[in-house]
């Protein structure tokens, strides 16, 4: 079986029929996983499809548009509650799904529709309010979230004759949303709302002079995000199946913020690259020395900022830059991207050459 | 062209051995998955010579040092035991006792993932602090039937035997101290006053709840005023004021932070405000909280505890307090003195796992849990005379007595009679 491939490495990424043949085999991969690991592994990977869902809707108002927004967090806990609340009460969990997904849109449309008329830091600002008064109201509101104990809600157990194990039902379910989510963003971020993001996040002058209102695209992506968030938070409570005011305390948003930045801001792979960061990192340096994580994962940071500014998503292109210079910009893509190479070039590219700046 | 299916045909193959590959692997995903021993089967995490516990706590982060302390004292406790030659079980054969502990930054989610990574390889977990980080996996922990005993939380949950089957707290719940001010007060023969400050959430109301069923019926005992604050206040002035104005004599500060505990001693003395103080065991430091709150103004500060004071000179010279300090030095990772009371927690811990082991006659979960269930008025060392573990009491945790103390310039006397 000698592939004729190795030669031709760049042009085969470009015929059609591996731009299908791609995200077929992710799928097919993605659908047996759950079937074949260990069920740490199955529960790690969920988790990481709940942060990485977090991620990407901190992606959408900050990478994308360029918001600086610190209250991403508020948005997974009030989700994580409004689910916990509906399954406690036995609502209907279709509907609790709908309920944890607008809920907490609307929450950042109204929240938006006022820090939106702000600028730069102080939309930044108006979001660290969020999960500092989001802690005390969820301890105050305990007729609704259980005071500071918290709520437990087990809703995901396998169904009678899957013959699935609890853990595998639940990474399929955070598989099928998730992916559900990302492909939706994928396709908003790439398209019309997407170019009109990243011109906001260029220049806001501009954008008003060619017709895109910032106010409009700023309040559309900031509500974009919480509704992304909401999910999290519904995906939060299936996998922990727990929630507490701790859930959206304000250090949390910053290490959402941290995961974002390190996997790649603006970009969709770099926002499950920032998942797995949020949750594989604290296991990696509890394995260490679990009386330093804290130190070790500052650390790590810090090495990982300095050696790749861009965040995780840059190293195969910073990989093939160093080995050859000569590469073209399709070939450089990263190969985990589904068809990065399709479309409107400009869009994706954009933000990316943009970010060497701003991370 | 040719080249072109030629390459497609190479992936078809790929795809297809790798498809094979992964449906082979789906024949044996049975291991790995708890729940399915079968009856008197040794339980994970126990061989004929060690056993291994697990423990989830805050190594890093605001609540590090009392998270720490939590480890470092059973830690201790076992690797003295090991040092000796390990620990006797029920069934006759002796076991070291090996420690896995993992940091959750006190995040729910992270004990969660902490309790997810240790449950296959660890016989049970225990001493793990923190209300919403023990809550966050009690319901997993019921599922995979895995203790999940002896834990440093006043969550009364954890002690309700119908709902947490596999669970036990360890420490007094905050209705178990707040009935010890209540009944030593109860007890004095004079009229008293008190009023009441109190944390908005189930901290504060545990205490209220606790002290107001013991004074229950006493004729001596009158709540004149009762407030509440936010846990996010950063001042309680108001508050301290129009309690002042009721003139009670005796003040029931049931507040959880240090800051303002401080600052709540220097208001009251400036508004000429002198009641007994009664404060909860973990704002109650007198290095801490009452030498920079001035607490020497007043008639008396009482408090409640279990254990005893290493720092104290009382306990010095005492074997318990001599053995522990040298232990935790040389086994436990912790070279300077205790500072957070947990660490003698944690070594009681230690000893209570001890006496189940001991009577446990299979090496499984369920006869660790019938044997721990069973302890009766085991004193612990580092106990103080009156306390005791037990563990027989229903919806009790394993240590439900304290006794009052009071504040004597340096440290704390039990003391037997208010005033």
């Amino acid at each position: 079986m000698a592939t004729p491939s190795t030669s031709t490495a760049s042009s085969v990424w470009q015929r059609p029929w591996v731009r299908w043949a791609g995200p077929l085999l992710l799928v097919v991969v993605l659908a047996v996983m759950p079937l074949v690991l260990s069920e740490f592994a199955n529960q790690t990977i969920a988790r990481i499809g709940v942060y990485a869902v977090a991620v990407l809707g901190l992606n959408v108002v900050m990478g994308y548009t360029g918001q600086v927004s610190l209250g991403q967090i508020f948005f997974l806990g009030f989700g994580a509650y409004v689910t916990a609340y509906g399954v406690s009460n036995d609502w209907n969990i279709v509907l609790v799904f709908a309920l944890a997904c607008l809920a907490p849109a609307v929450a950042g449309l109204l929240v938006a529709l006022a820090a939106a008329r702000l600028g730069g830091l102080a939309i930044a600002m108006v979001t660290v309010a969020l999960p500092i008064v989001g802690v005390p109201l969820a301890k105050r509101l305990s007729d609704f979230t259980g005071g500071s104990q918290g709520m437990s809600a087990r809703f995901a157990e396998a169904p009678e004759g899957s013959g699935l194990y609890d853990d595998q039902w639940q990474l399929y379910i955070v598989l099928i949303i998730a992916g559900v989510v990302f492909l939706l963003t994928r396709n908003l971020v790439r398209g019309k709302y997407g170019r009109a993001f990243a011109i906001v996040k260029g220049n806001e002058n501009v954008a008003s002079s060619m017709g895109i209102s910032p106010y409009r695209y700023k309040v559309l992506a900031f509500t974009i995000a919480s509704l992304i968030g909401g999910v999290s938070g519904f995906l939060y409570m299936l996998v922990i199946q727990y929630t507490s005011p701790e859930t959206m305390t304000f250090g949390h948003s910053i290490s959402l913020l941290a995961a974002m930045v390190i996997g790649g801001a603006g970009s969709i792979v770099g926002s499950i690259l920032g998942g797995a960061y949020y949750v594989l990192v604290p296991q990696l340096t509890n394995e260490v020395d679990p009386s330093l994580t804290a130190l070790l994962q500052g650390a790590l940071l810090l090495a990982v900022l300095f050696v790749l500014p861009g965040g995780l998503v840059s190293l195969p292109r910073a990989l093939t830059r160093g080995r050859r210079p000569r590469a073209g910009r399709g070939s450089a893509a990263p190969p985990t991207t589904p068809s990065s190479t399709t479309g409107s070039g400009t869009a994706a590219e954009e933000p990316e050459t943009e970010r060497q700046g701003h991370a | 062209m040719n080249m072109h299916l030629r390459s497609r045909k190479a992936l078809g193959i790929a795809v297809a051995s790798a498809l094979a590959v992964t449906m082979s692997g789906c024949g044996g995903d049975d291991t790995g998955r708890s729940g399915d021993a079968a009856e008197g089967a040794p339980s994970p995490g126990i061989t004929d010579d060690s056993i291994t516990l697990g423990i989830t706590t805050p190594l890093s982060g605001a609540t590090a040092g009392p998270g720490t302390c939590t480890v470092a004292g059973v830690t201790a406790y076992f690797g003295a035991k090991n040092a000796a030659g390990g620990v006797e079980f029920g069934d006759g054969k002796t076991r070291t006792v090996e420690i896995e502990a993992l940091d959750d930054t006190y995040d729910p989610q992270k004990a969660k993932a902490n309790y997810d990574q240790l449950k296959d390889d660890v016989f049970a977990m225990t001493a793990g602090l923190g209300t919403p980080t023990n809550r966050a996996w009690r319901d997993a922990a019921i599922a995979d039937e895995v203790p999940q005993v002896l834990v440093m939380t006043g969550d009364p949950l954890f002690s309700d035997t119908a709902e947490s089957p596999w669970q036990l707290g360890f420490v007094p719940t905050y209705l178990n101290e707040g009935e010890a001010f209540g009944e030593l007060l109860a007890s004095s023969s004079g009229d008293h006053k008190v009023a009441i400050l109190s944390q908005n959430d189930d901290y504060g109301e545990g205490y209220v709840e606790g002290f107001k069923s013991a004074i229950e019926g006493a004729d001596n005992i009158e709540v004149v005023d009762e407030l509440t604050y936010e846990a996010t206040d950063t001042s309680v002035d108001a508050q301290l004021t129009e309690l002042a104005a009721s003139g009670a004599d005796v003040f029931f500060n049931a507040m959880s932070v240090t800051p303002l505990m401080i600052s709540s001693l220097q208001k009251a003395q400036s508004l000429g405000w002198t009641p007994s103080w009664f404060l909860p065991s973990n704002t109650s430091s007198p290095g801490a909280i009452l030498e920079p709150g001035g607490a020497a103004a007043y008639p008396g500060i009482f408090s409640v505890a279990f254990s005893k004071a290493p720092a104290s000179p009382a306990f010095a010279q005492d074997p318990d307090v001599v053995e522990y300090l040298a232990a935790l030095k040389q086994y436990g990772n912790y070279p300077d003195p205790p500072a957070f009371p947990h660490c003698q927690w944690s070594w009681m811990v230690g000893a209570t796992l001890e006496q189940a082991f001991q009577n446990m006659e299979e090496p499984t979960r369920d006869s660790f849990m019938e044997a721990l269930r069973s302890i009766e008025d085991f004193e612990a060392p580092l106990m103080l005379p009156d306390t005791a573990v037990n563990t027989t009491e229903e919806g009790q945790p394993a240590v439900s007595t304290v006794v009052v103390q009071k504040y004597n310039g340096r440290g704390y006397d039990t003391v037997q009679a208010f005033e």
